[in-house]
């Protein structure tokens, strides 16, 4: 197929417009697809897009930091030059007052590391010991200032829930579809700020997230009850089999009763697949003490790390790893900047370890890692020693994927308020995300009723950053 | 592609369109009616394809219990059938099942679904005693109260004839609402949000979409695109609402209101001690967090915050609010700075008070429930009005000022009776081509899986025509000639021959046949020449299952419940013995939240929507998640035990009678011989296997589909 034929979107999209959008005007439409979240690969054309250019990454470890990551304390140093002034700010949450407030210091030393010199907090030192492979983006924005909207706005690229817009995995999902008919295309680990950061929106619960976790039952009911041999099933599966024979061929017209079959065959290979994808017993001693395993702080992290790259090996295209999910998310540190010391201690070895990891296996070439927030925090504190949320600047970083490490690139201000060199809105990473994907951001559209719908709808990849 | 270029050659703006123009009755085809269904004539007509012959009894049994109440007919009721040989056999069935209170549970949820129903959103005041609302939609369909008054009393509160009254000396006065009648209005209320606009935003998107199947809302951001909505008709409409405010009622009996003022006022007096103590332990510490914090502001800020509340000036009060969330010293906080002695003292008065707090609300504190109605206020009602071009209530603007009224009609409007009432009497009128044509169209599809027209929520230009446009003005017609009875065109479509024919389509593969000829005619089965086949929802497949386990507990109305699934869980402690009855999946709780996922599993893996908009039509969905519930769940394995339990009870050690009878309890009709052998065969003799037997009937496709 040529490029321009995939842009077009087909038939099932013409069913989407009908569907629900614009307030779920339209009808209902069949969707018979296993497709996109159990697509079969070959069997059913799930990649509804297709990509448009040449992928340079074939999966996405997308590590996102829940409540808002501090840059000034991590990735971003400013000095204490203007600890004490007084600056112009705003209130807290919805009070957007003006006001005026303190700078306050930032207690954390910065080291250069690697060849590059990129300097780190030492609240992350293992990340600092891999900086080399990452790019550092420190001027993005976004518009929302309290957490479950900016959750909203960066994870749909849109304000608001008042259209169903999908989150940005499941337009992957939608997009490109599985490389493994075994398992799901778009996979949450760890729990997120927000159920929108699952949904597949007006795209269907087709291309929503599966939420895995690491541990025996990692997809809901996975597993025969107790006490059911697996012979017994088999023999089961195989009655059920014959039993279904004569309604499905009295109702042979009928695509969901067949779709029903796949369904099942489906369901009964990821008992085999989602098992052993979740199963330690065959990482050795050296690479489960890399992602932290033996350390109480880092250890349940770094499994979900560990799960992310065994996922990413299995061809799962979109793996979400969300940290301190739950509420406004553990990393809102408005009381005390000391509350990031322990989730930085948690989470630094598993993500160094998980970068070192994919470089051996030479799957880093592939594979992009994305950390993130949804915001970052301020110069000034609310009261006393925590930082409040800032969306006027923070930082964001890349690696591997056809991302060129040991760089950075963007700056804030002098006090790490207002992203002011090449400031990029979070648009800008979903639209580099996308490319490295190989999809072209303004040829993933959606026709719908009136407006045309897309996940990027201002922006561009940030090419500098670009390997 | 893109459906909108197609769309903009047609005459935009178009008030001749087809869904536009006056319901004339048409003429049934064919004169003389005899025996006919009208519905059958008129379908008849345009077909030209051989139509398939009636279902077997048992399976229509099935299909107009499942459909009418969403629950599968009893062993009994099954023989029952069978043994009555008169033609007014099937006339019986739908009867019976039109006047069963189950029949308004299931139509209910449907309508529900139009009618945006949720229990909770994170911004919706009016979550507390929201059912309320939804059981009154039961029982207003339990009592086949006329549609146009369906709609009426949920607009306004009141029916149409019972808005006021004289007095002997000529007085006109508001008469009061039925008491029951004011749930309905919860129908508005749910839409309430953050900013008082919302309300009417919401009542005008929901509105016009699922009582009038036009897509008003997209003229909130811009004129629309394809129909003759523009945006000041958009937002004159919601001026009609933009009065009402949300009133919060409690339900409670005087006597409970008086105890729980006593109980506050106990808790409060015991308290009090407690508290006095615990502030004179934290107040130097809250003073110096205070102060430290004070001496960071700014020194004119500073002077401001120093200054008592009442001398300082409005813009120094402004100063002062907005710096409060600085100022504001939380209790860990203050837990941080305290010394381990004062902490621990602090600690175990914290204790005193919870657990003097829980034990006046355990012993004394009745529950006060309440509910959220709406009222016009008349200072809102005084306010002008304006069209927002942001489409965002929270940005004023004052440019183009709209009066209250609606599109489709000019000229003045009489708002004596009030602003949504007179909108209200237009809504419902016969005359409006609109009203009826929409609500009847919802009934076909609910019956059929698809309306005469297609996009049941939008019979506007973009949508096209309907396939059967005679029939569907002759059912609306029939609506209003019947006094716009719902239950009876429930019965007229039930009743006719189209709804009762064979759904099997086996010989549609085979080239060459007659049926593959119809397929090919007529592939999407538009003139359904046979019965469409249908999945169940998700509320239809809870039922079944724990119907069939003899779990169901068919009380109607009440609070929303959670279905207690966690996912994760694998293993169920639950055994049959000590498995609860289940109330109908109607009940299981549902709605939107961003913080948390408020509509369960269940669910969601069956294609159930969260309520947040009007859902006109479900997703159908086919997917490995839902076989894993069906094949894994503990609801499936407790609902496998708990039959084959029943089974046992029933049948003993007779295994074929137990086979016969789960045949009959899940699918409706006894085993054909072929399948009698192949469950006897796996049975092995062992009754012990039967929960195993139960797991596989469950789980064939026939159990979710609906032939």
């Amino acid at each position: 197929m040529s490029p321009d034929s995939l842009t077009r979107v087909p038939h099932d999209a013409s069913a989407l417009d009908r569907r629900r959008f614009l307030f779920r005007a339209g009808g209902g439409f069949l969707g018979v697809a296993l497709g996109g979240l159990w697509a079969e690969a070959g069997e059913i054309p799930n990649a509804i897009v297709g990509p448009h250019l040449r992928p340079k990454a074939r999966s996405v470890i997308f590590l996102f930091m829940a409540g808002g990551v501090s840059h000034i304390d991590t990735f971003d140093p400013k000095g204490n030059a203007h600890a004490g002034q007084l600056m112009d700010a705003v209130g807290f949450g919805d009070n957007l007052a003006a006001m005026k407030r303190p700078v306050i210091p930032c207690h954390r030393t910065f080291t250069r590391h690697g060849k590059s010199g990129t300097p780190v907090s030492d609240w992350f030192p293992h990340i600092g010991g891999v900086i080399d492979e990452i790019a550092v983006v420190r001027s993005m924005w976004c518009h929302e200032g309290n957490h479950f909207p900016a959750v909203i706005e960066t994870c749909t690229g849109h304000r608001g829930r008042q259209f169903d817009h999908p989150s940005f995995g499941a337009w992957v999902s939608y997009a490109l579809g599985s490389a493994n008919r075994n398992l799901p295309t778009f996979v949450n680990i760890g729990r997120p700020s927000s159920p929108v950061q699952l949904t597949g929106g007006y795209l269907g619960a087709g291309v929503s997230a599966t939420p895995f976790q690491a541990g025996p039952t990692p997809v809901p009911h996975l597993h025969p009850p107790e006490g059911l041999s697996a012979r017994e099933r088999d023999r089961q599966m195989e009655l059920l089999e014959s039993m279904n024979g004569e309604f499905r061929a009295r109702h042979a017209l009928q695509s969901a009763i067949q779709a029903r079959t796949r369904a099942y065959e489906l369901a009964a290979r990821m008992q085999l697949s989602a098992p052993e994808a979740v199963d330690f017993a065959s990482e050795p001693a050296h690479i489960r003490s890399m992602y932290g395993l033996d350390d109480r702080h880092t250890e349940e992290f770094g499994k979900q790390l560990l799960l992310a790259r065994r996922l990413s090996e299995r061809g799962v295209r979109f793996i979400q790893v969300c940290h301190a999910g739950g509420g406004n998310g553990g990393w809102d540190s408005h009381g005390d900047m000391k509350t990031h010391e322990p989730l930085c201690r948690a989470t630094d070895r598993p993500i160094a370890g998980l970068i070192r990891d994919l470089k051996q296996r030479g799957m880093l070439d592939d594979t992009l890692v994305v950390w993130t927030s949804e915001f970052g925090r301020t110069p000034w504190s609310q009261n006393t020693t925590g930082r409040d949320h800032n969306p006027k600047g923070y930082t964001s970083w890349l690696a591997g994927g056809g991302v060129q490490g040991g760089l950075v690139h963007g700056a804030t201000d002098d006090v790490g308020y207002r992203a002011v060199e090449n400031p990029h809105y979070y648009s800008d990473l979903n639209a580099t995300i996308l490319h490295l994907l190989g999809l072209d951001h303004t040829r993933m559209e959606l026709p719908a009723l009136g407006p045309v719908s897309r996940l990027v709808e201002r922006g561009g990849p940030i090419h500098e950053i670009l390997a | 592609m893109n459906t909108g270029r197609a769309a903009e050659k047609l005459p935009a703006k178009d008030l001749s369109w087809w869904s536009l123009q006056p319901v004339q009755r048409p003429a049934v085809p064919g004169g003389d009616l005899g025996n006919d269904n009208p519905i059958d004539r008129f379908l008849s007509v345009s077909r030209g394809v051989q139509p398939k012959p009636p279902a077997e009894r048992l399976t229509l049994l099935r299909r107009v219990h499942l459909d009418l109440t969403g629950l599968s007919p009893t062993p009994a009721e099954q023989d029952a059938f069978l043994a009555d040989t008169s033609p007014e056999a099937y006339r019986k069935v739908v009867d019976r099942l039109l006047a069963d209170e189950q029949h308004a549970v299931r139509y209910a949820r449907h309508w529900l679904d139009v009618l945006r129903y949720a229990d909770a959103d994170e911004r919706m005041t009016a979550a507390p005693g929201i059912h309320l609302w939804r059981d009154w939609v039961i029982q207003a369909l339990h009592e086949d109260l006329p549609y146009d008054q369906f709609v009426q009393v949920q607009l306004t509160g009141r029916r149409s004839t019972e808005r006021t009254q004289m007095s002997a000396t000529g007085h006109r006065s508001q008469r009061e609402p039925r008491p029951g009648d004011l749930f309905a209005l919860g129908f508005l209320a749910r839409g309430a949000g953050s900013d008082p606009q919302e309300l009417a935003m919401n009542a005008v998107d929901t509105i016009s979409s699922t009582f009038l199947g036009m897509t008003v809302a997209c003229a909130k951001c811009h004129d629309h695109m394809f129909d003759p909505v523009s945006q000041a008709d958009y937002y004159s409409m919601k001026a009609l609402f933009d009065p009402l405010v949300l009133r919060k009622v409690t339900l409670a009996s005087a006597g409970d209101l008086v105890a729980a003022g006593k109980a506050q006022a106990e808790l409060e007096r015991q308290r009090a001690p407690l508290e006095r103590e615990r502030d004179a332990l934290l107040e130097p510490v809250r003073r110096k967090l205070y102060d430290d914090r004070v001496a960071m502001l700014p020194p004119d800020v500073q002077v401001v915050i120093r200054k008592p509340e009442r001398t300082r000036s409005v813009e120094e009060q402004k100063i002062a609010d907005d710096y409060f969330p600085i100022l504001r010293i939380d209790g860990d906080k203050i837990d941080e700075v305290l010394t381990e002695d004062l902490r621990k003292k602090d600690r175990e008065l914290r204790r005193r008070i919870d657990d003097l707090t829980q034990a006046i609300r355990r012993t004394n504190s009745p529950v006060i429930p309440v509910f959220h109605t709406v009222e016009a206020d008349p200072d809102r009602a005084r306010e002008q009005r304006y069209v927002l071009t942001s489409a965002d209530p929270s940005r004023s603007e004052t440019n183009r000022p709209v009066k209250p009224g609606w599109p489709f009609v000019r000229g003045p409007i009489d708002f004596r009776e009030g602003r949504v009432e007179a909108f209200a009497d237009w809504l419902t009128a016969p005359e409006n081509p609109l009203f009826a044509r929409v609500a009847v169209n919802r009934l076909w599809q609910w019956h059929f899986g698809e309306g005469l027209h297609r996009q049941p929520s939008d019979f506007g230009h973009q949508t096209g025509k309907p396939t059967q446009p005679e029939l569907l003005d002759w059912l609306a017609s029939e609506l209003v000639r019947s006094g716009f009875s719902l239950r009876h065109i429930h019965r007229l479509i039930v009743t006719s021959a189209t709804y009762q024919r064979a759904s099997e389509s086996e010989g549609a593969l085979k080239p060459g046949s007659a049926e593959a000829a119809h397929h090919e005619r007529d592939p999407d089965n538009r003139q359904l020449w046979r019965h469409p086949v249908r999945r169940l929802e998700a509320e239809a497949i809870w039922d079944s299952l724990h119907g069939a386990a003899g779990l169901l507990d068919l009380q109607v109305g009440g609070p929303s419940f959670e279905p207690g699934e966690r996912s994760g869980t694998g293993k169920s402690t639950q055994t049959a013995a000590t498995a609860t009855k289940r109330r109908r999946g109607m009940y299981i709780t549902r709605g939107f939240s961003t913080s948390r996922e408020a509509t369960p599993d269940f669910l969601r893996t069956f294609d159930a929507e969260d309520g947040r908009d009007p859902c006109p039509m479900r997703t159908r969905t086919v997917t490995a998640p839902q076989a894993l519930f069906l094949m894994n769940s503990p609801e499936v394995g407790r609902a496998a035990d708990a039959l084959a339990a029943r089974l046992r009870s029933e049948a003993g050690t007779d295994l074929p009678r137990a086979v016969d009878l789960a045949y009959r309890l899940v699918l409706s009709r006894p085993p054909e011989a072929k399948e009698r052998e192949r469950s006897l065969a796996y049975l092995e003799n062992d009754p012990q296997r039967l929960s195993r037997f139960t797991w596989l009937l469950f789980n064939l496709d026939e159990f979710i589909h609906v032939p």
